[in-house]
């Protein structure tokens, strides 16, 4: 079966005064639908990078990176800025974390925001289902500053769960919360890749969640600083 | 070191130091432009005031006056019964013919030393006076035949000599006089003075305090009542000083938002100055510092700005004048005064609050005391000009103070909110936040009800004045002026091409001590509808402009004695545009004047023209189809500088809901990153900010009307009569209502959607 995710050699770097910053140095990857990848590393190795240039946000210095969609697939290297933008919001799931939600918009709101940014109506019932099943129908009507941590983590799961996306992205999904709640939200992430035959990756520091991942990468900060 | 790293911060933050800069420099403009144009045209007005009667304070008046009266007076004045004069002075004040000119001759008692002084060009020694000389304008150097001592620098047509010599111009005896000049002290009179050099017009703003006069028989007349036509010109220019300082209040408004998006991004390091040692004095100290740089800078703006705004405007409300302005010691303090003032006050207001936030309590003390001070300015009429400005500025805090509870309100409806998930996404920030808005979106209101209440008041004013104009115009041709008057009128009587002649007799003479203009006419049942009376004027009756209707005190029905006889109030007419009251009387009461114009209707009005033309070259004459496109021309001329004073306070009330806005930007830096990360596009974001823009508009626009009519309201029926004596029915103006509320609408939703600018502001954020 061919891969939902393939990057090859990506490179990045940031500038930092007249300093360059190597943060990826050809990075390598392959992660088919339902399958999950956990990114790990120490602070400052690059996790976030990689998902923001996976995500199409950033864009990479070198390298390719093919999304297979179910409707084509793509190099996001050879899109400009506003092709990657158009991709992310109707191919990509995206969890953060923390400020995860719209704080003037309600939890229903919040949850298909991205079926209406992409036209699809059709999509409620799915978002309802989705607040269902995360325990989350009680508080619909409720805007986000009284929810709880994990209750805001599976808001935000459910939404980026909404488009049934090919790829969902979740950048320490579970760095705020307590071990149940991590768990919990941990839980919805890798049965919802499974089920719904997501390509999931994963950043974390936590061992445990990267134990649950079907694969593994990891990042370190020893790239010496280039002049 | 912390005054550079805040001198940094201003360099850093370039776009908010300059709408800063630009909004206190625009309110500054403002009061400059007025300030310069107000004390060129007060020094005129006080020139309608001969400088011998403007030593005075009052004058006192008393039927059949008599030397003794004057003698009786003075000798219990020296005995210590007036206790609040300073000076007495008997005086003489008539209108007489000089062959054909109609002359004001003032005597004045030469001897009193303190006051009376003649000067002016040419003005001779003492030692060479004469003392059967007089002191004339120039117009009258070469009409008087008494030998002329000097000229003197007064309005056209008068002659100022000794009582004696006046006297004897009238034919009058030498123990007649006109009334008594005397010169009152108050302990306020110093303050008086120093609050018109800095806000010229004040004074006529100020309610009137009439001295008590225990003596019997007397009555006493301020010297602003005695001369209708310069304290007319004064109110005009109050009411004008107050709207010009409303860019500058909503310039405050301005500096206050600038300063809370300021200190959102410095607090963090203030706070960690603090735990290093800096007490928060020596900080707010930094801080106030700053302010003052940006006040001075913005002061020289505005002064440099407004001079140039008033020579522009000067051309526009007096075009016939040249202005000569001059940039005084009192300008310059206004200027720098107002805007150090301002960035001072609003920047220590803003320090403030971050440091302790917003006691809770006072605001519902407010909503208490507030209303009753609005009322009591409205209800009580000797509290004058001040007293209707003071309600509108009571109102306008009210509508201020009101802004966050109901933001916070309407935050607990927001759920229901409708529409598009990204609009009402952005019309929710407006309640999330009101902190961020509350003053932006006050100064936006405030300068839309502004907008709206002059433009109600402007409105109505207008349908009020075209609707006399209707009534009044009833005549072809009007002829003014000219000794041929008499000529034309026989002449033009034997023509059977006029239709209709009317004869206007006019005389310049005192009700109880008050200026009024008599005319007599013959009031047929055609002349009275002209003002408004269904039947003819009886002899014994005469018509009273409202004016003099309020400076009397009388109404239809009451009696009024005009030059000795009684005569019964037909009616009350309205007569905007008049300086002086006026008395309309038949022909048949006996009383008479000078021919001063006719009023002619024609089958061929132009044919009359001619004719007229023909018999003199001298006569003024006008179609009444001119008459009324002069007066309505200088009518919106009056108020072209009103749209300009309330097109700057709209201005800096949008720079202040850009700054608010942008402030937003800065609580929300993670709802964008979090938008970006869904995939917004830039149209969406366009349309989020715009969504934004147009709430708080319409936010604003729904707090400006209620205060937009309340002003109409105060304008029509309180600032007006007190000012000038008429009443303007307040007519609800959909345009008046509908282009402010649209402008407003617009400046907000610009303000939203201006972009440039806003990633600075974030740049030095701590990155997250
Ligand atoms: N916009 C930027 N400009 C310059 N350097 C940046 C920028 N963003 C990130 N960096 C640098 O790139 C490196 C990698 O950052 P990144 O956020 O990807 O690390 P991370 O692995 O996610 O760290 P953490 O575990 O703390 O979240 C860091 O050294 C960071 O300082
Ligand atoms: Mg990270």
């Amino acid at each position: 079966m061919e891969a939902t995710l393939e990057v090859r050699g990506l490179c990045k770097h940031y500038a930092d005064g007249d300093r360059l910053v190597e943060v990826l140095n050809h990075v390598s990857l392959d992660l088919a639908g339902g399958r999950s990848l956990a990114v790990t590393g120490p602070s400052g190795s690059g996790k976030s990078t990689l998902l923001n240039i996976l995500a199409g946000i950033l864009a990479a210095d070198a390298g390719m990176v093919v999304l297979r969609t179910g409707e084509a697939t793509v190099d996001l290297a050879t899109l400009n800025d506003a092709e990657r933008t158009r991709l992310r919001r109707r191919h990509i799931g995206y969890v953060y974390q923390f400020f995860n939600l719209v704080p003037t918009l309600t939890v229903w709101e919040n949850t298909v925001l991205p079926a209406r940014l992409n036209k699809r109506l059709d999509l409620d019932a799915r978002a309802g289902e989705l607040l269902d099943q995360f325990a989350l129908s009680a508080r619909r009507d409720t805007f986000p500053e009284v929810l709880s941590g994990g209750e805001q983590q599976r808001v935000a799961v459910a939404r980026a769960l909404v488009l049934q996306p090919p790829l969902l992205l979740a950048d320490e999904p579970t760095g705020n919360l307590d071990a149940t709640n991590s768990k919990h939200v941990a839980d919805l992430l890798f049965s919802a890749a499974r089920e719904q035959n997501v390509a999931l990756v994963i950043a974390t520091h936590s061992e445990e969640i990267a134990a649950r991942a079907d694969q593994r990468l990891h990042l370190n900060v020893d790239t010496p600083p280039l002049t | 070191m912390i005054a550079r790293a805040l001198l940094r911060f201003l360099q850093r933050t370039p776009l908010s130091t300059l709408m800063a800069v630009l909004g206190v420099a625009l309110g500054v403009t403002s009061i400059v432009s007025v300030h310069l144009i107000s004390a060129t045209v007060a020094e005129r007005l006080d020139e309608l005031i001969p400088r011998q009667l403007a030593g005075f304070t009052h004058f006192l008046h008393r039927a059949d006056l008599q030397a003794d009266n004057y003698f009786d007076l003075r000798r219990r004045w020296r005995s210590g019964a007036l206790p609040d004069v300073e000076g007495l002075s008997p005086l003489i004040d008539e209108s007489l013919l000089v062959d054909t000119r109609q002359v004001r001759a003032i005597g004045v008692d030469l001897f009193s030393a303190d006051i009376g002084v003649v000067e002016g060009a040419g003005s001779a020694a003492a030692e060479e006076w004469r003392w059967d000389g007089v002191w004339v304008d120039e117009s009258l150097v070469d009409v008087v035949r008494l030998p002329v001592n000097g000229i003197i620098a007064a309005p056209p047509g008068t002659l100022v000599g000794d009582i004696g010599v006046v006297q004897d111009l009238l034919g009058w005896p030498s123990s007649r006089i006109s009334y008594v000049g005397a010169r009152f002290v108050s302990p306020w009179d110093d303050l008086r003075s120093l609050g018109e050099a800095l806000l010229p017009g004040l004074d006529a703003g100020l309610p009137e305090v009439t001295p008590a006069l225990s003596e019997a028989g007397w009555q006493i007349v301020s010297l602003a009542r005695q001369h209708p036509a310069s304290q007319f010109g004064k109110s005009v220019l109050f009411n004008i000083s107050a709207l010009g300082a409303l860019a500058l209040l909503v310039a405050w408004f301005l500096m206050y938002q600038v300063a809370v998006s300021w200190l959102r991004r410095l607090w963090p390091v203030f706070e960690r100055l603090h735990v290093l040692g800096v007490s928060w004095r020596e900080l707010g100290g930094y801080f106030a510092a700053a302010m003052l740089v940006l006040g001075v800078v913005a002061g020289g703006l505005g002064l440099a700005a407004g001079y140039l705004l008033a020579v522009q405007l000067y051309g526009i409300a007096i075009p016939q004048a040249e202005p000569e302005f001059s940039l005084d010691a009192w300008v310059v303090l206004k200027a720098a005064g107002s805007s150090v003032a301002v960035c001072l006050l609003g920047g220590a207001v803003a320090f403030n609050r971050a440091r302790h936030g917003i006691p809770a309590e006072r605001r519902l003390h407010a909503a208490l005391i507030l209303p009753l001070a609005a009322l009591a300015g409205v209800a009580f009429d000797s509290s004058g000009l001040i007293g209707g400005f003071f309600s509108i500025a009571v109102l306008s805090v009210l509508t201020a103070l009101a802004v966050v509870p109901l933001l916070n309100r309407l935050r607990l409806h927001s759920q229901r909110l409708a529409g598009p998930l990204l609009v009402r996404l952005s019309l929710r920030e407006l309640f999330w936040y009101p902190r961020e808005f509350s003053i932006a979106l006050a100064g936006l209101s405030l300068a839309v009800a502004t907008a709206i209440g002059v433009g109600l008041m402007i409105d109505s004013f207008r349908a009020d004045f075209s609707r006399m104009l209707d009534r009044r115009l009833t005549y072809d041709v009007v002829v003014r002026g000219g000794d041929e008057l008499a000529g034309i009128a026989s002449e033009l009587a034997a023509t059977p091409d006029v239709s209709r002649l009317q004869r206007y007799q006019t005389v310049a003479l005192r009700i109880e001590g008050a200026p009024f203009e008599l005319i007599v006419t013959k009031v047929d049942a055609f002349e009275a509808a002209r003002y408004g009376l269904s039947t003819p004027l009886a002899p014994d009756a005469a018509l009273l402009s409202e004016q003099g209707a309020r400076t009397l005190g009388r109404g239809p029905g009451d009696t009024l004695e005009v030059d000795g006889r009684e005569l019964r109030v037909a009616g009350v007419f309205s007569s905007f545009g008049d300086l002086v009251p006026r008395v309309i009387v038949d022909r048949g009461s006996g009383l008479t004047g000078r021919l001063e114009s006719l009023s002619i209707n024609a089958d061929d009005p132009a044919r009359v023209l001619g004719a007229i033309r023909s018999l003199s070259s001298a006569a003024e004459v006008e179609l009444q189809a001119d008459l009324r496109r002069i007066a309505l021309d200088t009518f919106d001329q009056t108020f072209a500088i009103t749209a300009v004073l309330i097109t700057i306070a709209m201005v800096v009330a949008g720079i202040g809901v850009y700054v608010a806005v942008t402030t937003l930007r800065l609580n929300r830096r993670s709802s964008t990153r979090l938008l970006h990360g869904l995939g917004i596009v830039r149209g969406e974001s366009a349309l989020m900010d715009l969504s934004l823009g147009l709430g708080l508009g319409a936010m604003a626009v729904v707090l400006a009307l209620p205060l937009g009519l309340a002003f109409g309201w105060i304008l029509c029926e309180v600032i007006n009569p007190r000012a000038f004596g008429w009443t303007v029915a307040l007519a609800l103006s959909a345009d008046a209502l509908a282009t402010p509320a649209f402008w407003g609408l617009v400046a907000a939703a610009v303000a939203g959607v201006l972009r440039f600018g806003r990633d600075e502001e974030g740049t030095h954020v701590a990155r997250t």
